[in-house]
């Protein structure tokens, strides 16, 4: 089974966002209306919504006593193991990978709208299409679709550098290995997505520490839905041993009452 | 381009400087991170920080308008530390030409200045060559002559020490000195230097001499006909260099021959003007063939009419009587001189400079044809905000018109590749091609002018034999053969020229560009791969023809010997001239014919099998000298387009003057330190008296690009995608100029005014704008996109509302990139 991948690495990319129209082009998601730029820089929209699921953020950072500008790429990290699979009650997010392709993909049919899945992706990416009378979910696919017919992810086909890859989950984490290995002093040293949230498939790599691209970085190093996992394994213990304590508690509250004779009546 | 996209790959040093490549041209970035990852240094050298400068390793800042100023500085290290590939510039340049003592340079003057014309011009004939008796220049191959044009050379670029410069530039200096460190090591034979420009250079009142600063440099260090090197301009516009190839300018034929001026009665008058001569046997002064050309492009124009007998129906070509170029024809409309306009895919109303008065100019045409994709600015400049359409008597006429993927054709990307493209998809409508529009209009005119009229002879007489459809569309393989140009008469006749090397004077062969000749060939004269079944094979005129534009084979690295993947790809698609990727490439071996750089050879010389291996040369003559040193008498010298044969450090055709010199933009914060001539002493300025001074407009401007955005916006702007990204048009500015306007934030909306208008736009207060020190004080610049207009999606006001109507002393393009404004902040009511 593939576990496909996509590498983002912020030195290579010039912030031209040919990946943002590239995403929309695909999916035909709609542009927003927006008004001069809502971050540092060119940033526009403001932050991940129901029609953008490629956002390229402006940073303005110091590297080196140096004023320098640096870009990121926010989308749907593709979880080994999403949160998002795990909160929804109806399996509307399902992990796919098939023998050529791999994503975290949603089924509107089954969706209710509960909106758990936002609640618990600890990247915040779900969108919620609020204005609709008739509500759904919606996220960056990895291109599912386009991976099954062999093709590159859009963003991945768009990108003139090579900021964007897309391959085996394995190779690209080599490739990000040995790039920050030739080049020390101009990487960070951390592959964002290696180990976050129990490892994604999105991962990315970078010249600056990663909150400096705005992106989360309080992320715990192991899948999200271990914490409830833990907790709802342990609900048939925790009834099983409550109906045994309070069996038990009524048992010797029953048996201290025995020796008296019935009450009588009135 | 002398290069090519691919070949970026190939060098050790990349300048950008006077272009945003990364923003503008993103497939640059493209090659250029595979150069980073071979250990390429990218340098950036701009006024502000871009995205290009996010890519690039080092960044040095400079106020625009002091190219010159900064790239000398550059020139004057790399001769003052000896950082020159002497041997190069010895045999590939004229630095070791004499240059006769009328010559001379003085407080920013050279000699044969005319003060009196409008505008004043130089006479050139006082920086001869000294000739020797057989009419050759005479030259010092010691070098050391003091009027050798390298003693010449060192002396006028000795006063741009790193101090001056820096005190004009504004740049800092020990950044400045680390540019020039890096980019002058390519002085070695070993390494290279590639030199990437665009508007950021040309669109200056001295933007041709920005251009030579940078020839100069690059032939110093050897860089020019290497693999890696080169003078790289990045064209803007697809398909400007298809354009300009083809002549849509008012001064050029196709092939860049002359357009024929007022005086020159005859065809030979013309031919003795414009074809160059030289006595030395080895310059092949390939001009020299330039009879062969025009001759054959006027058989292409009026096919079996044109004989020898009337000159070839040259008389039927319109004479110019000046300069029409852009800027000149608008201020003839604005005088009413000009009655009807066509303005294909261009929307002047926003690109044009000093946009009121263009969009004024508009309304006295009695008529106006716009071809676009969209309703463009331009086409509704009569219902503009604040004018009266009554009051405008302007016919205007909006034809539908096909974008690129819904027609077939070629587009000649910037590294001279005529790359063929099918048809993509249906047009909508009635939308035409712009060959439909112009076949249409050809049609009708003649048919009109058989009933008479004005001189009809030159259109009815034209050759127009394209196999019209039922729309106007002509086939457009029958266009692009007959620019390739064919046998008009004896055994051949009907067979594709094969190489512009044969084409005649004698009225036997046509070719509507001699540069396309060799791009659609007979099938029997084709060799290798292209020989295959393809989409490249075509039929055209009953015969079996290649299009060699439409080939599409990619090199095989594994196929080639060491040293020569270099991604010449000469069969992907074809280029010109004759599918030679890197022009002057036989400056890349030394006079043996051995590569300067062999781990990146571009050519070499095969002693054994007499001929020369790799790219196709730049002359098959063998190298310049024997195994033994002498000289080889058979060959010739490199830069073959040059009458001289050699590079021209010393330019004695231009118009301001045969080397570089540093001169302020029209308007400019500070007084020239370099001499007591404020601008370019030859340009044209028509309103002298509306020249914006720093009393009033303290604040430098530019305009460029956004990556988001194309030219006038009118593509753009009126789709949403891109629109969402950049919505509205914006000034950039530092900080400290944000709280010298009184506390302007990030978004806030500002008032810009120069001397020609004024615009609203927001605030983008970044630090990727500094203040410039320059002349003993700060001065602060400020950057526009120049994207919008009125009309459309997204709208803004005109960043050219501001923009002077001056231009270049040599080809008049504007200076967009550097004048003066005032900056406020807007009261809120």
């Amino acid at each position: 089974m593939a576990v496909k991948a996509l590498l983002i690495d912020t030195v290579r990319c010039t912030g031209c966002r040919g990946c943002q129209v590239a995403c929309k082009q695909w999916n035909k998601r709609p542009a927003e209306k927006t008004e001069f730029f809502a971050g540092p820089g060119y940033q526009n929209p403001k932050d991940l919504s129901k029609d953008t699921w490629c956002l390229v953020t402006y940073n303005e950072v110091e590297i080196g006593g140096r004023f320098e500008w640096v870009f990121g790429k926010k989308q749907c990290m593709h979880c080994l193991v999403p949160a998002c699979v795990s909160a929804c009650p109806v399996a509307a997010l399902e992990r796919v990978e098939t023998e050529r392709s791999s994503a975290v993909i949603y089924h509107k049919h089954k969706c209710l709208g509960c909106r758990y899945c936002m609640l618990a992706c600890p990247f915040l990416v779900p969108r919620f299409e609020f204005d609709s009378p008739n509500p759904y979910i919606t996220k960056c696919t990895m291109c599912f679709d386009r991976q099954e017919q062999g093709e590159l992810p859009a963003c991945a086909k768009a990108c003139p550098t090579g900021a964007i890859t897309f391959g085996d989950r394995a190779e690209l984490i080599a490739e990000a290995q040995r790039r920050i290995a030739t080049n020390p002093s101009v990487y960070h040293h951390h592959i964002y997505g290696l180990e976050e949230a129990g490892g994604t498939c999105v991962l990315h790599i970078s010249n600056v520490p990663f909150e400096q691209l705005g992106y989360f970085t309080d992320i715990p190093h192991r899948a999200l839905a271990t914490t409830a996992n833990t907790a709802m394994q342990a609900i048939p213990l925790v009834m099983f041993g409550a109906a045994v304590v309070l069996g038990l508690s009524y048992q010797l509250r029953n048996r201290t009452r025995q020796g008296e004779p019935p009450r009588a009546h009135g | 381009m002398t290069n090519h996209w691919i070949d970026m790959v190939n060098t050790d040093v990349a300048m950008i400087c006077g272009s945003n490549a990364a923003e503008n041209h993103p497939i640059a970035a493209r090659w250029l991170q595979k150069a980073k990852d071979n250990g390429t240094i990218i340098l950036s050298c701009d006024p502000r920080y871009t995205r290009t400068t996010a890519f690039a390793d080092y960044y040095c800042k400079m106020r625009s308008g002091t190219d010159i100023a900064f790239v000398g500085g550059i020139i004057n290290y790399a001769l003052q530390n000896d950082r020159i590939d002497r041997e190069y510039v010895r045999h590939y340049t004229n630095a070791t030409f004499v240059i006769r003592p009328e010559y001379d340079f003085n407080d920013g003057l050279f000699s044969g200045y005319n003060p009196d014309g409008d505008p004043p011009r130089y006479d050139s004939s006082k920086w001869g060559y000294e000739l020797d008796e057989s009419g050759v220049p005479r030259r010092d191959m010691t070098m050391e002559h003091p009027r050798c044009v390298f003693q010449l050379l060192k002396k006028h670029f000795a006063r741009y020490d790193l101090e001056t410069v820096c005190s004009v530039t504004g740049a800092d200096p020990e950044t400045y000195r680390k540019i020039c460190d890096v980019y002058t090591s390519t002085w070695a034979p070993g390494r290279v230097g590639t030199w990437l420009y665009a508007m950021g250079t040309t669109q200056h009142t001295h933007g041709t001499q920005n251009i030579r600063t940078y020839v100069i440099l690059q032939l110093l260090l050897g860089n020019v006909g290497k693999a890696g090197g080169g003078i790289n301009a990045l064209r803007g516009e697809s398909n400007v260099q298809g354009s300009t190839d083809m002549a849509l300018l008012f001064h050029i034929l196709p092939g860049y021959l002359k357009t024929p001026a007022v005086g020159l009665e005859t065809l030979q008058d013309y031919l003795n003007k414009y074809t160059p001569k030289s006595n030395d046997p080895l310059s092949a002064n390939w001009w020299q063939n330039y009879p062969k050309y025009m001759v054959s492009l006027l058989k292409a124009f009026w096919g079996d009419h044109a004989t020898a007998e009337n000159d070839f129906c040259y008389s039927y070509l319109g004479k110019i009587s000046g300069n029409l170029s852009y800027i000149s024809l608008f201020e003839a409309m604005y005088a009413g001189k000009i009655k009807g306009l066509f303005c294909f895919g261009q929307n002047p109303a926003v690109a044009g400079p000093n946009a009121n008065k263009e969009r004024d100019a508009l309304a006295n045409l009695d008529w106006l044809v716009c071809v676009d994709l969209f309703e463009s600015d331009t086409s509704v400049f009569w219902k503009r905000a604040g004018v009266d359409p009554g009051q405008i008597q302007t016919e205007v006429f909006l034809l539908p018109a096909l974008a690129s993927m819904e027609k077939e054709g070629s587009v000649v990307n910037s590294g001279r590749w005529a790359q063929w493209r099918y048809k993509a998809a249906d047009g909508p409508g009635e939308a035409l091609s712009d060959a439909a529009v112009i076949t249409r209009l050809v049609l009708a005119l003649k048919e009109l002018y058989q009933q008479g009229g004005q001189f009809p002879d030159p259109i009815v007489n034209l050759s127009w034999d394209y196999n019209v459809d039922s729309h106007g569309e002509p086939d457009i393989h029958m266009v692009a053969a007959e620019y390739n140009g064919y046998y008009t008469s004896g055994p051949n006749r009907g067979r594709q020229v094969a190489s512009f090397a044969k084409l005649a004077a004698d009225g036997s062969t046509c070719s509507g560009n001699w540069l396309y000749c060799g791009s659609y060939i007979d099938y029997a004269d084709g060799k290798g791969p292209e020989l295959e079944d393809g989409p490249h094979i075509t039929q055209v005129r009953g015969r079996k023809t290649i299009n060699r534009m439409a080939k599409r084979f990619a090199e095989d690295p594994a196929g080639l010997p060491p040293g020569r993947c270099i991604g010449l790809n000469p069969d992907w698609s074809w280029c010109w001239p004759v599918n030679r990727r890197i022009i002057y490439n036989r400056a890349s071996v030394d006079l043996h014919g051995n590569p300067w750089d062999p781990k990146r050879w571009v050519i070499r010389w095969n002693a054994e099998a007499g001929k020369w291996e790799g790219d196709v040369p730049d002359g098959g003559w063998p190298p310049m000298a024997n195994p033994d040193g002498s000289e080889n008498p058979k060959t010739k010298r490199p830069f073959i387009m040059r009458p001289e044969g050699v590079a021209c450090l010393f330019a004695p055709s231009l118009a301001d003057g045969p080397f570089p010199e540093h001169y302020e933009p029209l308007e400019s914060p500070i007084s020239n330190p370099f001499s007591s001539r404020q601008y370019n002493p030859v340009i044209k300025v028509w309103e002298p008296d509306k020249i914006g001074t720093p009393d009033e407009f303290p604040v430098v401007a530019t305009t460029y690009r956004v990556c988001e955005h194309w030219q006038a916006g009118n593509m753009t702007r009126n789709t949403p995608w891109l629109v969402e990204l950049v919505p509205d048009v914006f000034v950039e500015m530092s900080p400290i100029l944000a709280r010298e306007l009184g506390g302007v934030r990030n978004g806030d909306w500002v008032i810009v005014t120069s001397k020609r208008g004024r615009i609203r736009a927001r605030a983008l207060v970044t630090n990727r704008f500094e203040p410039f020190f320059v002349g003993g004080r700060y001065v602060h610049q400020i950057g526009i996109p120049w994207h919008w207009g009125y009309n459309g999606l997204a709208t803004g006001d005109s960043a050219n509302l501001l923009t002077p109507h001056v231009g270049d002393a040599n080809t008049m393009i504007p200076e967009y990139k550097a004048f003066l404004c005032r900056v406020e902040k807007e009261e809120v009511a």
